[in-house]
């Protein structure tokens, strides 16, 4: 028998790594981190910058724990993106305690308990969020926003004190400070809104004149979600991710929403522009459900694996008791995606009578 | 007369119910007591099958349909060395048993060999011929002997018999498929086999 | 092939058809297409296998310290894969012994080791004025004669594939000029420069194997070539069709694909749907081998690479070691690390420098670190599907991946392992540094080992139940013999 060789062909390799993949998708979301900034102040940046020193240090604990090379591993970058799409999904100026628990679970449980990077079957960012969803509900749908006195905008000196104080809610010096503070700037997103003033709630709003936070941060939702969009785009551009789930999400939950939708009744079904630029749509859409390990890896399994995902996101919205359902939708796309895959495998070359080769003589190959 | 009628249907549907499952316990009877020797049988044939065939009695049988027959009576699935690891699984999924090492009293794993016989040694006893499991061997009495390569099965079963041991057990010359392996996989990956195996 | 199936074969139209997936590496072909095809001198040792492809090795005719001359018979076929072996040049037989030759696996083969004396005489040549004279089993003969085998891949001998292309009256013949691998231009350098010959040669092919149709399949991007073909096909039935610039577009089932857009059924060849593919190579080959009567004892090899400082295509003749070429080129020793034997992607590492130039050998590339980085280590994969949107089989190569690690046999099979090509995309664009052609080769050969190891125990099996069926027979005969005896001495 020959000696067996240690090197097959190809030769040459491609230049794109995982490492560059990981670090194209974190600069893919940097244009909508800046917009969340600019809206709803620094909380967002503080909590990606904390989400990342808890991630990496959770995800070199698992490594060491099972003894595997913890510096090649963590050069793959994988828990940070982890960690901005965790971040970027739970309210900014989340108290620090809240990140270390959703990281500390979407890391060790979520991925290492399940084998590590490429081994889970679920999204480990979003286990992160439904965990905390369901111990924490208080504080995962009350967002705070510090608004300055004078200026309406939150990325000032003040802002930034408040969001750090509000991240760090330790360092006041009294229980009291903490309180108003915190009174003085919780708000609701859009969904909420919508889904709790029983009527058509934005149009209602808008007209009333409500509040100047609502519209103000409509506005900044809108903002976001483009600014999202553009950053997925320029994945698919990039060929980082391809066009079949966004797409099918997108599509699926435009379709649904306008469906249901009519501008004169009573029912809470909310607008097809509410339900795409007035929520996490985009994120989800573009950087949540196409994290490669979890999702569908085939042409036709990715389409099946967006449009149940859509479907979800805007039942779950609608008739559902949770206010954002990206988390939940996606990992039940998780749940299908193996049998999507295992179903919708596409015609290998030369096989099956659909093939032009068996138009031509007639037979079955 | 609603009630009544409600009435009919439940008690209508249990005795249906109740139909269908007894039909199918006779059916399954039935299929028990006619089949099973035929099914005895073709689960020998199936055994048999899993063996390699090389009819070398190392497990103590006569050859390998005799030990296919043992094992569908209750013998131990991990006797035969020539089949190595894999007849072992192959076998215990079979008869749906645990994995278990080679038993060692019946040999080791090792390469598949051929018998050569150093042909100016022989002295023509056909002894090893009548030994032979699968007619690999030909000659005539006093008459020098050849092992024909293709046809041995490297059962060792001539080796014994040979009076002046003018017969070797050699390497297969055969090298018609140059071999791959599976890359040595290294950092994360090769960790995690270690730790699976 | 039936002729009502051939009606439609020739109904379809000809023009550039997608292809599943494909990469498109950096070519790195600008450098060796600098400067015309060069002959390459004779070195002092010519080495020729006689194993020249994937095939069964050649019979020698000659022993060693007999004189040859160029153009003569030093091995012959003596079996339906054996191609057989012309000397490239007039000189000694110094050895015929074992010598390492550029293949998959690095395996030694039998060589006849020629000594040049430098005076190149060569035995006349019988040239063919009128090939159309010609019946066409005089033609495939003489194709034969001149042990031309597919020059473009794995080698197949061309006499017989024209034989089965004849048998099942191959409809269209498609000549391979898509060279999509990088690095590689022998083809494209052969067809700026000798555009007729190849031409003729595609002819008389195509007269050969009876096709009604013949069309040549090129890249778009090699202008120069296309240019050149296009002023030879002026008055030639024959056609052009521009691919788009694709790897792999040139293999032999993703051509097909690409110009009619018909697929070769699993497990088949492209005879089976009545196409013909042969290389451009090997139509030169066969022009010089009718028209010219030389057998097939030189071909177009690019040596190509960083550390070369003078790139280019040559003329080699058949057994010239690589290290000689590598010199003629002025080579640059310090930054050489190593030799691949064809393109950077299907490319075969070749482990001594001193091992000959075979008649498949299209491609040497110097190996140096700047251009053939170490691979990283292997990774985790992360189910990107990157591999799955570049393969053109329209495999899933990450679900084979895990099915080989895990030893699935039955999955492997049912994912379509047996119709992976090997083209190794899949492995280029893995972002984890995946060995993925690897992993399939060794699950592919551990198959074809427990294949053959199955059809043995069954064998056997019928041998052993043989046997006892004698030794009963024997047993019964010795008893009856004993009862008739006894009933005679009773008598």
């Amino acid at each position: 028998m020959t000696e067996a060789l240690a090197k097959s062909s190809p030769m040459q390799l491609g230049k794109l790594k995982t490492q560059h993949i990981m670090l194209l998708v974190i600069a893919a979301l940097l244009p909508g981190i800046s917009v969340a900034t600019w809206f709803f102040g620094w909380g967002l940046i503080i909590n990606i910058g904390l989400a990342c020193c808890f991630a990496i240090s959770c995800e070199a604990l698992a490594l060491y724990v099972q003894k595997k090379p913890i510096k090649a591993a963590l050069n793959d970058n994988s828990a940070i993106v982890t960690a901005f799409l965790f971040a970027i999904t739970i309210p900014p100026g989340s108290t620090w305690w809240l990140v270390l628990f959703g990281i500390a679970f979407a890391i060790l449980i979520a991925k290492h308990a399940y084998g590590g990077l490429g081994q889970n079957p679920f999204n480990p960012a979003m286990c992160g969020y439904l965990f905390l969803l369901l111990t924490f509900p208080l504080q995962m749908t009350s967002w705070h926003i510090p608004i300055e006195q004078g200026t309406l905008s939150p990325i000032g000196w003040e802002g930034f004190k408040q969001s750090i104080l509000a991240v760090f809610p330790f360092l006041f010096a009294s229980a009291e400070s903490m309180v108003t503070t915190i009174d003085g700037m919780t708000m609701a997103t859009p969904l909420i809104v919508s889904k709790m003033a029983g009527t058509n709630a934005l149009l209602e709003a808008n007209e009333a004149g409500l509040a100047l936070f609502l519209r103000s941060s409509e506005t900044g939702w809108e903002l976001m979600n483009i600014a999202y969009m553009l950053g997925g785009l320029s994945l698919l551009a990039f060929g980082i991710i391809r066009w079949h789930i966004p797409l099918s999400i997108i599509v699926t939950v435009a379709v649904v929403s306008t469906l249901f939708y009519s501008p004169n009744s009573s029912a809470v079904f909310g607008t097809p522009y509410l339900h795409l630029f007035g929520s996490a749509t985009m994120v989800g859409a573009f950087f949540i459900a196409t994290d490669p390990v979890s999702a569908a890896t085939t042409t036709k399994g990715r389409i099946f694996y967006g449009i149940i995902i859509g479907l979800s996101i805007y039942g779950i919205r609608v008739w559902g008791s949770y206010l954002d359902s990206i988390a939940i939708a996606v990992l039940f796309g998780n749940f299908c995606a193996p049998i999507f895959d295992y179903y919708c495998r596409p015609r290998v070359y030369g096989h099956t009578k659909r093939s032009l080769f068996a138009r031509v003589t007639g037979s079955k190959p | 007369m609603l009630l009544l009628i409600d009435q009919v249907f439940i008690q209508l549907g249990i005795a249906f119910v109740g139909a269908l499952l007894f039909w199918r316990l006779l059916l399954n009877i039935y299929v028990l007591l006619v089949t099973q020797t035929a099914r005895q049988k073709s689960f020998i044939d199936k055994i048999n099958r899993c063996l390699p065939q090389t009819q070398c009695g190392q497990c103590g049988y006569e050859g390998c349909r005799p030990y296919a027959k043992a094992i569908a009576n209750g013998d131990a699935i991990n006797r035969c060395p020539p089949g190595g690891n894999e007849t072992i699984l192959k076998l215990a999924q079979l008869a749906n048993e645990p994995l278990a090492r080679l038993d060692p009293a019946h040999g080791n794993i090792a390469p598949l060999l051929v018998a050569v016989i150093r042909e100016d040694e022989c002295i023509g006893c056909t002894k090893c011929i009548v030994a032979c499991p699968v007619d690999a061997i030909i000659g005539g009495p006093k008459l020098m002997h050849t092992v024909i390569e293709s046809e041995c099965t490297g059962c060792d079963l001539c080796v014994d018999p040979c009076p002046v041991d003018c017969i070797d057990m050699i390497n297969s010359t055969d090298k018609s498929i140059p071999t791959w392996t599976l890359p040595t996989t290294s950092g994360a990956l090769a960790t995690q086999l270690e730790a699976g195996s | 092939m039936s002729t009502d199936s051939a009606f439609k074969l020739n109904d379809i139209k000809l023009r550039p058809h997608r292809i599943f997936g494909g990469i498109k590496p950096p070519a790195f072909k600008s450098s060796s297409m600098r400067s015309r095809i060069m002959p390459s001198p004779i070195p002092e040792r010519l080495i020729l296998s006689l194993r020249q492809h994937q095939g069964s090795a050649a019979l020698p005719l000659v022993n060693v310290g007999d004189m040859v001359l160029k153009y003569q018979l030093i091995a012959a076929a003596d079996q339906e894969s054996a191609l057989n072996l012309h000397a490239p040049t007039s000189g000694k037989i110094v050895a015929i012994e074992s010598a390492l030759i550029p293949s998959q696996l690095q395996q030694s083969e039998m060589c006849i080791h020629l000594q040049p004396d430098n005076k190149d005489n060569a035995i006349a040549l019988n040239e063919i004025s009128d090939y159309r004279a010609k019946t066409n089993a005089d033609l495939v003969a003489l194709v034969k004669q001149a042990g031309i085998c597919g020059l473009g891949g794995a080698g197949y001998p061309t006499a017989n594939k024209l034989k089965a292309s004849i048998d099942i009256e191959a409809e269209l013949l498609i000549i391979n000029a898509a060279e999509c691998e990088p690095y590689i231009t022998a083809d494209e350098a052969l067809l700026r420069e000798f555009a007729k010959e190849v031409v003729s040669g595609a002819e008389i092919l195509q007269k050969i194997c009876l096709a009604s149709r013949c069309i040549i399949a090129i890249e778009k991007n090699k202008k120069e070539a296309v240019s050149a073909l296009a002023a030879a096909l002026n008055n030639s039935s024959i056609s052009l069709v521009q691919l788009p610039a694709k790897y792999p577009a040139g293999g032999e089932k993703q051509i097909v694909q690409g110009v009619t857009g018909l697929e070769v059924p699993s497990g088949g060849y492209p005879p089976d749907i009545g196409v013909l593919v042969q290389n451009v190579g090997t139509a030169y080959a066969v022009h010089q081998a009718i028209v010219e009567g030389k057998p097939c004892i030189s071909r177009i090899t690019t040596l190509t690479g960083a550390p070369l400082q003078t790139p280019k295509n040559f003329s080699v003749l058949i057994g010239t070691p690589v290290s000689f070429l590598f010199e003629v080129c002025g080579i640059e020793e310090e930054q050489l690390t190593g030799a691949i034997v064809g393109g950077s992607i299907m490319g075969v590492e070749l482990a001594d420098l001193q091992a000959p130039v075979v008649k498949t050998t299209n491609c040497l590339i110097a190996k140096s670190t700047q251009e053939f980085p170490e691979a990283g280590k292997e990774q985790a994969c992360i189910r990107c599907g990157f591999c799955a949107d570049v393969c053109p089989a329209k495999l899933l190569p990450q679900q084979l991946y895990a099915y080989a690690r895990s030893c699935n046999r039955d999955e492997l099979e049912s994912h379509g392992l047996f119709d992976c090509i090997e083209c190794g995309a899949c492995a280029y664009v893995c972002p984890s540094n995946i060995p993925l052609v690897q992993y399939y080769r060794a699950s592919k050969q551990s198959f074809a080992k427990q294949l053959k190891q199955e059809e043995k125990s069954l064998y056997w099996q019928s041998r052993f139940q043989t046997h006892q069926y004698r030794l009963k027979k024997n047993q019964e005969d010795k008893l009856s013999q004993r009862k008739t005896k006894k009933n005679q001495a009773e008598v």
